[in-house]
């Protein structure tokens, strides 16, 4: 053989061994995973009553006894086929990397073709930023879009464009918590367009061990003043840790929450949703309050190295394997995506978090309020040829064992209304009762609110821009984040 | 002899013609020729879906005056015409010398050849995941090595800063793409006759006397024509943008191609009519580039 051909052939090799190395992953990155389509998860186990059950979300949880999410199987990542014959309900959600809500959303449209012979229930799975994407732009095109699919309430341009359907007289809605039913409804337009599952509440979960190397003692009341706090973050990054483990690299949201959570506890739910919502000017006195201790919380050491970079999921390996931080700001939704196989990214039953109430601003007129809300929910869109029946699935959906099912399976509370006897047992729920304990115990004295937060198109971009990305990472002065607000105030 | 000559007048075989370039005008006029012009009629309306049904209203030049107000539209063309200025000397500069270095035929050309190619055949969303780890602050290769040999203060956050954003967007486009001007200036120099360097050497030239004097000259046409692709292709890049940082933070590493898509199809408000006044308004700037390139350059050329 000779020299040349020799050399081609080496050349041909290290090509083709190239052209292996740089093909892409087969499995999608969680936070960026492509639409996936789960089988039907496998039905709960047991149906012994519990013995009590999970409070109702009108008040901050309080079960005594609560049944807990198993440590979740992943569904299978197949693309189902419709079955033939059958009338097709296509049904997009986000969640796709939370098993346990999977395993209740699966459940939900398996029990509804086990009611309904004729019916096949397609769920594809997806994670939030690039199903928003797809269902714009499927509902743009005019084709190829879902009967059903998540929906926030935040995504008021869907509403306004007359792309969802509206569910005030199609879902039992003394079955739900009042005020999930005022989150789907919107100011000057007529309909309720949001079929709400899950409620959240809005936590401050500490690693106990690192606050014991940090030297960090929390009060009787579990509330440290704002001074307190950034003390509690410069102590925390004496230990080497960050203060928190919230970081904005897939998210629009993670860091708003001192700021938010600090004018919430400042102003009171009220006044809070007009700032939030871009309804008035950011440059008040509270609001520079808010913003200057934000400025503190940055500089004490606050956010981890890795805060432009870190998505959702990393930023709670972060806090709950690698133990990186002291902190995490997170609202009930860590439930779904911690207590799950640790293989998976779920969090060790034996790594029992602390829970603290919001710092006490100075001032506050609503130190005894946790800030609740509403997950991601589900609407109909009106491109879908199969109304009737997406009508239908979100009504059956509305029953109370679905609620208690909820709470079971995911470990966060419900906006639907259930009875203790609606609780299934469900495998290894002991392991997660610690959590639902500290839940009470800190939060559970407390009122609730959930203010309106529905920002317009430009205030939500700058929002973004200055609370989440530019203040947290020194990048913007809070003089320039109040102008830089106050320039794209939502227009009446 | 003589000989009668009978002149022959062939008419053109227009059917046959028509015939061979029907499929590739169609697909000309349907997925180039139709977008743009869309894109132009878009830009003088408002298009927004109105009770579910997406309604053009016609705004007349009100999208291109918002344009000059609009803060981060200002911010992303600076970005932009920085990338494209800064990205083709880099890349010319680059690829130039690396194609000299295979056209002598140093030890190793033909792996060369093929290694400064294959960044080109990886996926700019892979080269952007990838780049994303590479650059990471905590654990990142470039920051792990910094450390390593005791530069701690050169360890900075590259993609959470004001200024280091959009250059790591920059390096990372140019890592992925150089290998295409290479390949391209490589065979440019292919063409170049090779008797002309052998009467040079005769003449006592030096191989660098050769390369500035023959070589490049000659090149100048390929160059220039590598240079517009280049400089296109950094004006209208997208996707290592939107992996490596999404244009963040704070729009610091904003394109016009990525805010464009923001504006589209990702922000709360469903107008496509303004974010197709931008991509006009960039269509224009790219245009005016290349021609301005052009003529710069193609007076330079000189055999």
């Amino acid at each position: 053989m000779s020299k040349k051909t020799i050399s081609t052939l080496i050349a041909v090799a290290i090509f083709l061994a190239v052209l292996a190395a740089c093909a892409p992953a087969p499995t999608p990155a969680p936070t960026t995973a492509p639409p996936t389509a789960a089988k039907p998860a496998e039905p709960t186990k047991a149906v012994a009553a519990p013995t009590s059950a999970p409070a109702q979300p009108t008040k901050a949880a309080e079960p005594t006894k609560a049944a807990a999410a198993p440590t979740a199987k992943p569904t299978d990542v197949i693309f189902p086929t419709p079955i033939p014959g059958k009338k097709v309900v296509n049904w997009w959600s986000h969640w796709a990397n939370e098993p346990a809500k999977v395993q209740v959303i699966e459940q939900i449209a398996k029990d509804y073709e086990a009611a309904h012979p004729d019916v096949d229930v397609v769920v594809v799975w997806w994670d939030k930023n690039p199903l928003r994407d797809a269902v714009r732009n499927t509902m743009t095109a005019g084709k190829g879009a879902p009967d059903i699919t998540t929906f926030d309430t935040e995504v008021v341009e869907w509403v306004k464009a007359g792309w969802l359907v509206d569910l005030e007289p199609v879902l039992p809605w003394q079955n739900f918590n009042p005020a999930a039913k005022v989150d789907g409804q919107y100011a000057g337009i007529k309909g309720n367009f949001k079929f709400n599952i899950g409620a959240t509440f809005n936590m401050i979960l500490y690693n106990p061990e690192a606050f014991q190397k940090a030297g960090v003692k929390v009060p009787d009341n579990y509330q440290f003043t704002q001074d307190e706090f950034v003390e509690v973050v410069k102590k925390c990054k004496a230990a080497g840790y960050s203060g928190v483990a919230n970081a904005v690299g897939n998210r629009a949201y993670p860091a708003r929450y001192p700021v938010e959570w600090g004018i919430f506890n400042l102003v009171g739910p009220e006044q809070m949703s007009k700032y939030i919502k871009g309804e008035t000017s950011w440059d008040t006195p509270e609001v520079r309050q808010v913003l200057n201790w934000d400025v503190e919380l940055t500089k004490a050491g606050m956010w981890p190295a890795t805060f432009s970079t870190m998505g959702i999921d990393e930023f709670h390996v972060y806090f709950h394997t690698q133990k990186k931080s002291c902190m995490l700001m997170v609202p009930t939704w860590y439930a779904g995506r911690a207590f799950k196989a640790e293989k998976e990214g779920g969090q060790s039953p034996n790594f029992k978090v602390g829970m603290l109430r919001y710092p006490a601003m100075k001032g506050a007129k609503a130190n005894d309020y946790v800030y609740a809300g509403w997950e991601s929910g589900y609407a109909i869109l009106t491109q879908s040829q199969v109304q009737d029946i997406a009508k239908d699935i979100l009504k059956f959906a509305s029953q109370p064992k679905y609620g208690a099912l909820w709470v079971a399976v995911t470990n966060s509370p419900s906006a639907i209304l259930y009875e203790k006897k609606d609780i299934p047992k469900v495998e290894g729920a002991e392991q997660w009762q610690w959590y639902w304990d500290e839940f009470n115990k800190v939060y559970g004295p407390l009122k609730v609110a959930t203010p309106d937060v529905t920002h317009c198109g430009e205030f939500e971009d700058a929002y973004k821009t200055y609370v989440n990305e530019g203040i947290p990472q020194g990048l913007a002065t809070v003089d320039e984040a109040i102008k830089g607000l106050n320039a794209k105030l939502c227009k009446k | 002899m003589t000989t009668t000559a009978r002149t022959r007048t062939r008419r053109a075989p227009w059917g046959a013609i028509a015939l061979f370039i029907a499929p590739v005008m169609l697909y000309y006029a349907l997925f180039v020729l139709y977008p743009i012009v869309a894109t132009f009629y878009y830009s003088f309306h408002t298009i927004e879906p109105i009770s579910g049904k997406l309604t053009a209203t016609f705004v007349g030049l009100q999208n291109f005056f918002a344009l000059f107000e609009d803060d981060i539209f200002i911010r992303s063309v600076q970005n932009t015409i920085i990338w494209a200025t800064a990205g083709p000397i880099i890349e010319m500069a680059t690829a130039t010398t690396l194609a000299f270095i295979v056209y002598f035929k140093t030890p190793f050309h033909r792996f060369y050849r093929v290694a400064w190619f294959a960044p080109m055949l990886v996926s700019g969303v892979i080269v952007g995941l990838v780049f994303k780890w590479i650059f990471n602050f905590d654990w990142g290769l470039v920051n792990v090595a910094l450390r390593a040999i005791g530069l701690n203060d050169l360890a900075l956050n590259w993609l959470g800063r004001r200024d280091t954003p959009l250059w790591v967007v920059i390096f990372v486009h140019y890592w992925a793409t150089f290998g295409y001007s290479f390949v391209l200036l490589v065979a440019g120099l292919s063409a170049i006759p090779e008797e002309l360097i052998e009467a040079a050497r005769i003449d006592g030239a030096s191989t660098i006397q050769a390369s500035l004097k023959i070589l490049l000259p000659m090149l100048m046409p390929t160059f220039i024509t590598v240079l517009i692709l280049s400089f296109m292709g950094k004006m209208r890049a997208f996707h290592v943008v939107w992996v490596l940082t999404g244009g963040g933070p704070m729009h610091f590493s904003e394109t016009v191609a990525t805010y464009v898509q923001k504006r589209a199809f990702s922000w709360s408000t469903l107008d496509l009519g303004y974010p197709s006044a931008m991509a006009v308004v960039w269509f224009g700037v790219v245009i005016v580039g290349v021609a301005l390139i052009n003529r710069w350059l193609k007076s330079r050329v000189d055999y």
